[in-house]
């Protein structure tokens, strides 16, 4: 065995995650694991992890991402089955067994005992060459012919730009795109670093709150516990945040607070690390306001960071007893919605300990506060739609940062029974019948 | 003689270099079509992703070259104006000729506006 390749095998596994219905759990695992580095573009993985269901509407993406891993790579699949022509790939359920089970697979890739995943798309270009010249340079005058298939981008009409007019180019991300909630595919328009037009075409999953969040639905629960799960909640979603934000180190703090929670737990470490790192101060988090009606319609801490008074924990007897009232901000932008972030986790450590201190239950059962947004009638619907009218006219980094500080993904009907290890201890009897369904 | 080692020292080196960079690589194809794609994140684009974009500081640095280029040669120009004499000034007043055709361009293009 060639010495280089030894040598790879005993580093860290890149492994590019792609995330199928509540394969978010098997990514924070993964993201603490010591062994396993995360990547973000296929370019830079030797292992394509599929975690979770995938819907059937998005095989063929899948299929195009599988094939751009470079040479040679392995397939993984998690707590799903492998999709047509990919049959013979590993499978694994356990979330424990499987930093293990990826080193295991690269390390035998790496020393020659296991197989590259076969490519699955035809090796010839996905566009009849129509350019002419090596690079379809010598198209019709300036227009630069038709390389690939697909015509050189235009001059746009009417300019969004300060003056300098750029080509618009279309084309359509996700839904395995690391920046986006899992699922969510668009088509955008891009005129240089601007968004144009942004059009949400396949929702982000639904996503699975804590299983405390559909007890309390039924039953008074302890406000502690509910209270840390919403903690924990915002937590993870602040994991995505500064992933983007690439402030690695503190989003790995955030996760590691989220997995350790507990009526102990402070934020102050935390927040001391995001001020000193300039993460408020970033110039991408000062766009994507948010209106009244739209934050309305969203709902929960967004609506709270516009400014929005609005908690359907102060009708809870259970929280009246602790002296809860709504904390709010006023700016409705992505930074007000990360302040807004903190002072809930903030809040909830604080009324989760008061409430284990004094033993307080909620009192309401069918109108609870998700961290997601309100829950009465209706859980929390999908809101992606509302990217479609806050994203053009931001540039691209700002647009990013604003889907990351948005919980636009709608609430499931039901909880799915799977908990990773540092999650709510309680445990629901609703969970066991619904438990097949999830796979 | 010592020309000629350094020759086949260069020659040698060149080819131990060369070969350093072919071994490695003979094995390797060019990676596939659906390799060499975008990563879209499983998504499709619809156009080349050959931007263009209007140099709008081009006419500026037209003129900037034609004066530039200018200065350049008038320096030397009038160390050498006393000794070459009517000779001199003719040459430089091609040259001159030739320039202006291309700062009158310039002009044109409303270079000299300031907006």
């Amino acid at each position: 065995m060639n010495w280089l390749r030894k040598l790879a095998s005993h580093r860290r596994v890149p492994v590019f995650p792609v995330l199928g219905m509540q394969g978010d759990e098997a990514l924070r695992h993964l993201a603490l694991s010591p062994d396993i580095e995360l990547v973000d573009s296929p370019r830079h993985a030797s292992v394509l992890l599929v975690a979770g269901e995938i819907p059937a509407d998005r095989f063929e993406s899948l299929r195009r991402v599988h094939d751009q891993l470079p040479s040679s790579f392995t397939t993984l699949w998690f707590r799903c089955e492998p999709s047509p022509h990919l049959e013979s790939v590993t499978h694994i359920d356990d979330l424990d067994a499987l930093p293990a089970a990826l080193v295991t697979a690269y390390r035998e890739l790496m020393e020659g005992r296991r197989e590259s995943s076969p490519r699955i798309l035809p090796d010839k270009p996905p566009n009849p060459w129509e350019g002419e010249g090596d690079f379809g340079q010598g198209g019709e005058g300036m227009m630069g012919g038709v390389p690939y298939g697909r015509p050189m981008a235009m001059n746009m009409e009417d300019d969004i730009r300060d003056g300098l007019t750029l080509d618009s180019l279309t084309f359509r991300l996700g839904p395995f795109f690391f920046a986006f909630p899992p699922g969510m595919a668009a088509e955008i328009t891009l005129q240089g670093d601007l968004v144009q037009t942004w059009k949400t075409q396949l929702v982000a999953y639904p996503q699975s709150l804590d299983s405390v969040f559909f007890i309390a639905r039924e039953r008074p629960v302890p406000i502690a516990e509910l209270e840390l799960a919403r903690a924990r909640h915002h937590l993870h979603r602040l994991y995505r945040g500064l992933h983007l934000a690439g402030l690695e180190s503190a989003s790995l703090s955030a996760l590691r607070l989220a997995q350790n929670l507990s009526t102990t737990s402070t934020l102050e470490g935390l927040r001391r690390y995001l001020s000193r790192s300039g993460f408020f101060r970033l110039a991408a988090i000062k766009g994507g306001v948010l209106g009244p009606d739209q934050a309305r319609k969203l709902g929960g801490p967004a609506a709270r960071a516009a400014g929005l008074d609005e908690d359907l924990r102060s009708g809870d007897a259970g929280y009246r007893r602790l002296g809860f009232s709504p904390v709010c901000q006023t700016g409705g932008d992505t930074c007000a919605r990360w302040r807004q972030v903190l002072a809930e986790i903030d809040q909830s450590l604080q009324l989760a300990r008061q409430a284990e201190r004094d033993d307080v239950s909620t009192s309401e059962v069918d109108r609870i506060e998700t961290p997601r947004g309100p829950w009465a009638e209706q859980r929390p619907e999908d809101a992606s739609a509302l990217l479609d009218e806050i994203l053009p006219g931001q540039e691209w980094g700002d647009a990013l940062a604003t889907i990351a500080s948005l919980d636009v993904a709608a609430v499931v009907e039901s909880p799915l029974g799977t908990q990773t290890a540092g999650e709510s201890p309680i445990t629901n009897p609703l969970d066991k019948g619904v438990a097949g369904l999830s796979g | 003689m010592e020309l000629l080692t350094l020759f086949f020292v260069l020659l040698l080196s060149l080819g131990i270099g060369l070969l350093a960079q072919w071994l490695p690589m003979r094995q390797q194809s060019r990676p596939p079509w659906s390799q060499r794609a975008p990563f879209l994140g499983g998504g499709t684009p619809d156009s080349h992703a050959w931007s263009r974009y209007h140099i709008r500081y081009y006419p500026m640095t037209l003129l900037l070259i034609a004066f530039e280029m200018e200065m350049m040669f008038m320096y030397p120009w009038a160390v050498v104006f006393v000794e070459k004499g009517m000779k001199a000034m003719m040459e430089m007043g091609m040259f001159l000729a030739i320039l202006s055709v291309g700062i009158v361009y310039a002009w044109r293009e409303g270079v000299f506006k300031w907006q």
